[in-house]
């Protein structure tokens, strides 16, 4: 299980991390970059379980990086948790459009992180 | 002053300090403030809005609270404003007006990337125009700290 997490706070990176270590998620389990084009380039080249992916960054930003790879053959089916600010639901709309699977609005609570997790990686079990 | 279009960012603030910080501020009286004014503070985080309505967010913090709340967000004492310090208080401002847009649903907004202004007594460049800037300086038990919200049209009414 490997969980890329993008985000251009290097400290909302650490904040995620450890609440998912909280949940038992162990360190060798993340991958980090801070924006979509030094993710990209991860997934390009390794393998990634699920992907927590911030809107507003330089370069890609998140939506742009989630467009680019629900364009991709390889990373239609990847599961991916957009984190982001950006709480209007028109954003919302504009994310699940671009093909996001779940939505999740910072500050990020433990309890939702957790559930938004299970609940895209059970959609995934067949 | 339309008070409607204040009360998505004290929402917001509160949302974020206590999720983050466990901290309850308290919004005391808002404010105009003058463009030309000098800041009485150390550190601003600057977040842009355009779309539907043009203007500007600006987070205040005097050293001593910005250190005090990087420190609670890493885990580790601070001593010097440093780059987690910076990105402490981009991600707050940024944090706080993007959910401050769900309370302004009925004008869609794009929020730009955060930057920061450094220095003792600093100085704002705030958006040509005249566009109202309100001031909602806010107190908490570690310290005080102020939001500043410009929004071309829909701030005052």
């Amino acid at each position: 299980m490997r969980i890329l997490i993008v985000d251009d706070s290097r400290i909302m990176r650490n904040i995620v991390k450890n609440t998912l270590q909280g949940l038992q998620y162990p360190a060798e389990t993340f991958l980090e970059a801070a924006d979509g084009d030094q993710a990209w380039s991860i997934l390009e080249t390794q393998e990634v379980s699920l992907l927590l992916v911030d809107w507003n960054m330089p370069g890609l930003n998140g939506l742009d990086l989630v467009k680019k790879l629900r364009a991709t053959a390889k990373f239609q089916s990847l599961p991916i948790i957009m984190v982001t600010s950006e709480a209007a639901k028109y954003n919302v709309i504009e994310a699940v459009k671009a093909g996001v699977s779940e939505y999740l609005v910072k500050p990020v609570a433990e309890k939702s992180l957790e559930e938004k997790i299970r609940r895209v990686l059970d959609r995934r079990t067949p | 002053m339309n008070i409607r279009y204040i009360l998505p960012f004290i929402e917001a603030v509160e949302s974020a300090f206590g999720h983050l910080f466990h901290l309850q501020p308290r919004a005391l009286t808002p404010y105009l403030v003058r463009k030309e004014e000098i800041l009485d503070w150390d550190i601003s985080g600057i977040i842009g809005i355009a779309g539907e309505a043009k203007g500007v967010v600006v987070l205040s913090f005097p050293e001593a609270l910005a250190l005090d709340l990087t420190a609670m967000l890493t885990g580790e004492a601070k001593t010097t404003m440093d780059d987690e310090v910076t990105d402490a208080v981009g991600e707050l401002v940024n944090i706080i007006t993007g959910n401050a847009k769900k309370g302004l649903e009925e004008f869609r907004l794009l929020i730009s990337l955060p930057s920061i202004v450094l220095g003792h007594h600093h100085q704002i460049t705030w958006p040509s125009g005249p566009i109202p800037i309100v001031t909602i300086p806010f107190s908490t038990t570690r310290g005080h700290f102020s939001l500043s919200v410009g929004l071309e049209n829909i701030i005052i009414s």
